[in-house]
């Protein structure tokens, strides 16, 4: 027992009841599991960026770590500027673009979006996170995430069974959005090879992980800032409670578009929850 | 091999041993075991290694530096956003004190943040005691401790780096820092007291941290303030000293403190004329975090440019340098 004390702390000291059920579990050949000595499959090989899928039969429903429903405010408290008013014309500042992108957002027009239809350019999923408004999340049903917004009156649906399908939509503003729990890097297995002596780091996650692809082409800012039908999209939903009892989430939004940006755009938007819907304000998308 | 030997495949001797030598190896075995799945005190998520920032938030503002009287997503109080107004950008180069000041943890970590984690270990239980991070500004080093001890109280000293505790929440490691001396929020005299306290929300996706930050300042903010900032993974990032010297750069009488009177100073109103922007909006305040203030703002006093003119591409130093007009 001090061996086992000094080798691996107060906290992970072996109790003599886990020595004795492990002691009984060997003799009576149930231990290890059968789980445990399997081997393990290889993770199977997904789609760039595409998350692990849910565990096959618990739907994302069931195996929420957190609850994420309910009505949301996003608090400017970032990118002030560029976020309540629509910013100048020619004002990349903060996003990571190429010269192509620079050259396209010198040409905004947003008369000439509003003559084509397009004026939720500034709406689709690689930006409406960062749009000012309330969002309003529900579960659609067991294994889909529904996010609505007032801003924009937009609609994202979030499918946990999105890695395992066979995507043949068409492009649209909020694009087609495959959702996971998020684990911990490598899984909360033990260590491979000899796991004696070494635990996983690592907890099990609580992070809304979010993968979207199949996306129209619009704008990273109200001011032509442009995305593209190749853009990948990332997200990452954290929540927390504050010690005052606020509830909030917070999204990490990284954008991978390898036509208009140098390298990944990476913004995370701060979410406050609200009692109620009494100050959700559906508005259309707008162009200026 | 005696008479009474029973000859056994050679498969079945070794799948079938001795109880006494089975007995003896399963209680090894098990005591292994359970060292080997007790739960780690503190079980999470590797935060160690060098990180670089990304500056897609408020780039201006925290590379080459805000503009003055831009107080915009800021819950200020009265008293605070009087005391910004008073601020004049000589002061750093007048007021000795003022030149070496070192960023406080929480501005650092919006600031200019080039970030390194380690971990310190206990060598006889192999628990983690604390993680320490290194900020090229200032040279500042910080230490959050892990291990559960209190903070200290209230009397205790006030630093630029404070106290911080952390604790697990899952796969995020929260944090609380208390003892900061009096700083500031934005280089442009939006001070922050020492009344404050900071929580941290740290949670690593892949190769990226996001840090979420939540200001408690009952002296300058009317509400906490909640920002968060994300660096990517950069092994191969080489952090640099920092020196720092006092310099007097402008001539000015011993004591003199550059600052403007309330009512009288002129540079509040350049931020909302550069950038077309509703003046009452580049004030600050609560308010202005929300919304529906959208409806509320007036237009701006001076028609917005037709173009961008100011730090138009700015998500690096060099670029914000480079496109600074």
């Amino acid at each position: 027992m001090n061996v086992l004390k000094a080798a691996s702390g107060r906290r992970s000291m072996a109790s003599p009841g886990c020595v004795l059920r492990l002691a009984l579990l060997l003799a009576t050949g149930h231990w290890p599991p059968a789980t445990l000595l399997a081997q393990q499959p290889a993770p199977q090989a997904r789609p760039p960026g595409a998350p692990a899928p849910t565990q096959v039969g618990r739907t994302g429903k069931a195996t929420a770590p957190v609850d994420l429903t309910g009505y949301w405010v996003s608090v400017i408290s970032e990118d002030w500027r560029w976020r309540m008013v629509t910013p100048l014309k020619g004002d990349f500042a903060g996003v990571p673009v190429n010269g192509d992108a620079r050259r396209v957002g010198e040409r905004w027009n947003p008369a000439q979006d509003e003559a084509a239809g397009a004026q939720c350019k500034s709406y689709g999923a690689p930006a409406i996170m960062r749009v000012p408004g309330r969002v309003h999340i529900t579960w659609q049903d067991d294994n889909t995430l529904k996010i609505e917004t007032d801003s924009g009156m937009q609609t994202r649906l979030l499918d946990f069974q999105g890695a395992a399908k066979e995507v043949d939509t068409i492009a649209s503003w909020q694009g087609f959005s495959s959702a996971n729990w998020e684990r911990p890097p490598n899984g909360v297995e033990v260590p491979d090879n000899f796991p004696i002596f070494s635990t996983r780091t690592g907890t099990q996650g609580r992070s809304l992980e979010v993968v979207t692809t199949h996306l129209r082409p619009g704008y990273l800012r109200k001011n032509g800032v442009p995305y593209s039908a190749q853009t990948v999209l990332d997200e990452y939903f954290d929540y927390h409670k504050e010690s005052n009892g606020d509830e909030w989430f917070t999204v990490t939004t990284i954008v991978k578009d390898p036509v208009y940006l140098t390298g990944p755009y990476i913004t995370s938007t701060d979410f406050k929850k609200e009692r109620d819907g009494s100050k959700w304000d559906p508005t259309p998308c707008t162009a200026r | 091999m005696g008479p009474h030997t029973v000859h056994r495949p050679l498969e079945q001797r070794w799948s079938r041993r001795q109880p006494a030598t089975e007995a003896s190896a399963s209680a090894l075995v098990a005591m292994f075991l359970c060292a080997a799945f007790a739960t780690p005190a503190s079980a999470q998520i590797d935060f160690t290694g060098e990180w670089a920032p990304a500056y897609h938030e408020d780039a201006p503002e925290r590379l080459p530096g805000p503009e003055l009287g831009d107080y915009m997503g800021i819950p200020l109080s009265a008293a605070a956003r009087l005391r910004a107004d008073s601020y004049d950008a000589d002061r750093i180069s007048v007021v000795n004190e003022y030149q070496c000041r070192p960023h406080s943890s929480d501005y650092g970590m919006r600031g200019l943040g080039n970030l390194r984690v380690w971990r310190e270990i206990n060598p006889k239980n192999q628990e983690v005691i604390a993680l320490h991070t290194y900020m090229p500004a200032w040279g500042s080093e910080r230490t959050i401790w892990m291990d559960n001890r209190p903070h200290p109280p209230e009397y205790a000293e006030y630093t630029f780096q404070g106290f911080s505790t952390g604790v697990w929440e899952g796969n995020m490691l929260t944090i609380t820092t208390t003892h900061l001396k009096a700083n500031y929020y934005r280089r442009n005299g939006v001070a922050s007291s020492d009344k404050r306290t900071v929580t941290e929300h740290w949670a690593r996706h892949g190769d990226f941290l996001t840090v979420i930050v939540v200001e408690s300042d009952p002296v300058m903010l009317t509400e906490p303030w909640v920002r968060s900032e994300n660096w990517y993974l950069d092994p191969g990032q080489k952090l640099t000293a920092f020196q720092c010297e006092y310099q007097p750069e402008v001539p000015a009488p011993v004591g003199t403190v550059p600052h403007h009177l309330p009512g009288t100073n002129p540079f509040l109103t350049e931020v909302a004329d550069w950038y077309g922007l509703p003046r009452e909006a580049t004030r600050g305040g609560a308010e202005t975090m929300y919304p529906e203030f959208r409806k509320k703002m007036t237009k701006p006093v001076m028609p917005p440019p037709d173009h961008c003119e100011r730090f138009c591409v700015c998500t690096t130093l060099i670029d914000c340098q480079l496109h600074g007009r």
